[in-house]
């Protein structure tokens, strides 16, 4: 999952979650297939974020996913002996992961 | 660490002059509500006086901090679904966070995540009032700005003490001023007369068992604080997650199957918050 701007945005991406307009009202649901019309359309509506499965757009001076898994175990090296803080740090961890998309790592 | 000094910074600290005062609104609007005749609307005419602070008021309540459902659009609307003691607490963020946003951005972005994650919790275990808990998060570390306001000298000392021996800032400022910034933060926030659910968070945000009457407001700062480093949102000095006191953890009760919903919650709100400044000028849409 990643959220990136309606600019960055290609046809075929598919949305992770829906978009809502101002007034909280949904104006296309999570499972859609982003198309070149729909992304005018949304422009149309001033949309400028989307939420999209995956992790498609590789943003320069981004870590890989292995520098952030490497920083959180570094973030949390001296509570190494404090059970609940390490399991937090397993669910933040595959969370990373999970948020990367599939590609080469698996959970 | 030799008492004279200890006494010396304390005195130093305790005199603050860089640090700006409450508005007087504050005092004034305290007074107004210990009086039983007064009006919803004459206590939001008093704020609306003020137009900088009423529309950064209502940015702050519309904003993911405190995550009301439904846009608040009125002053009048906002006192009376909030009451009080919240919107005390908001007048007070908000003339705190013009501090720290130009103090140190990093600061800034640890406390705002902090706040988040604390209304988060505080909602997930149903506690009375989260925007107060969500305010206590959002000034925690209100005493870190104050030795770098006042102490400047020092907290460069406090920065190169913590990389060289490589040990936490905490432990670094006891070393070097023989206190901390929780509690530096505490006699701010005393003398600034917050109630004591704002007081005691920041003092024991990392010895919540100190807590003698907000011990469920402290142990919730205690682990937001925790939570965000471990999420490396924002900087607060050094990169370490900071030990987790057992007594606030039971208190919490939190089971392993409420965290990966809680991750979840507090990933999307920090997504909205990304980027939040009070600088009403550059964003007049969030003036309503």
């Amino acid at each position: 999952m990643q959220r990136i701007l309606l600019a960055q945005t290609a046809p075929g991406m598919i949305l992770a979650k829906e978009i809502f307009n101002p007034d909280g009202m949904v104006l296309c649901g999570a499972g859609t297939t982003l198309t070149p019309s729909l992304i005018e359309r949304l422009a149309s509506l001033d949309v400028v974020d989307v939420t999209v499965e995956g992790h498609p757009v590789i943003i320069e001076g981004e870590k890989t996913l292995h520098e952030e898994l490497r920083e959180i175990d570094l973030r949390f090296h001296r509570v190494e002996d404090i059970a609940p803080l390490m399991y937090l740090k397993k669910r933040i961890q595959a969370k990373m992961v999970a948020s990367r998309g599939s590609g080469t790592v698996t959970k | 660490m030799d008492e004279q000094k200890r006494a010396q910074f304390k005195k130093m600290l305790r005199e603050i002059k860089n640090l700006p005062t409450l508005p007087g609104i504050v005092a004034k609007l305290g007074r107004m509500a210990e009086d039983p005749d007064t009006t919803t609307e004459q206590m939001g005419r008093v704020i609306s006086k003020d137009h900088i602070l009423a529309s950064k008021l209502l940015k702050l309540v519309n904003s993911a901090f405190y995550g009301f459902p439904q846009r608040i659009s009125s002053l009048n609307s906002a006192i009376i679904l909030l009451g009080f003691n919240v919107i005390k607490s908001l007048i007070i963020s908000a003339s705190i966070f013009e501090v720290m946003e130009a103090q140190d951005v990093e600061l800034w972005e640890h406390s705002l995540g902090c706040a988040v994650v604390c209304n988060v919790l505080a909602r997930h275990l149903g506690v009375k009032d989260p925007e107060e808990i969500s305010t206590a998060g959002l000034i925690h570390d209100i005493g870190k700005v104050a030795i770098k306001m006042e102490l400047p000298k020092e907290y460069e000392m406090i920065t190169e003490l913590s990389l060289e021996k490589k040990i936490s800032r905490l432990e670094a400022e006891r070393e070097i001023l023989g206190l901390d910034h929780a509690e530096v933060g505490s006699w701010l926030a005393k003398s600034w007369n917050l109630p004591n659910k704002l007081v005691e968070p920041i003092a024991c945000h990392h010895d919540p068992q100190l807590a003698r009457e907000e011990q469920m407001a402290s142990a919730i700062v205690h682990f937001g604080n925790i939570m965000i480093r471990g999420l490396g949102y924002g900087h607060a000095g050094d990169i370490w997650v900071p030990p987790l006191n057992n007594k606030a953890w039971k208190l919490l009760d939190l089971a392993p199957i409420d965290i990966d919903p809680l991750l979840q919650e507090i990933e999307e709100k920090l997504w909205e918050v990304k980027g939040f400044s009070l600088d009403i000028q550059t964003e007049p849409e969030g003036m309503a």
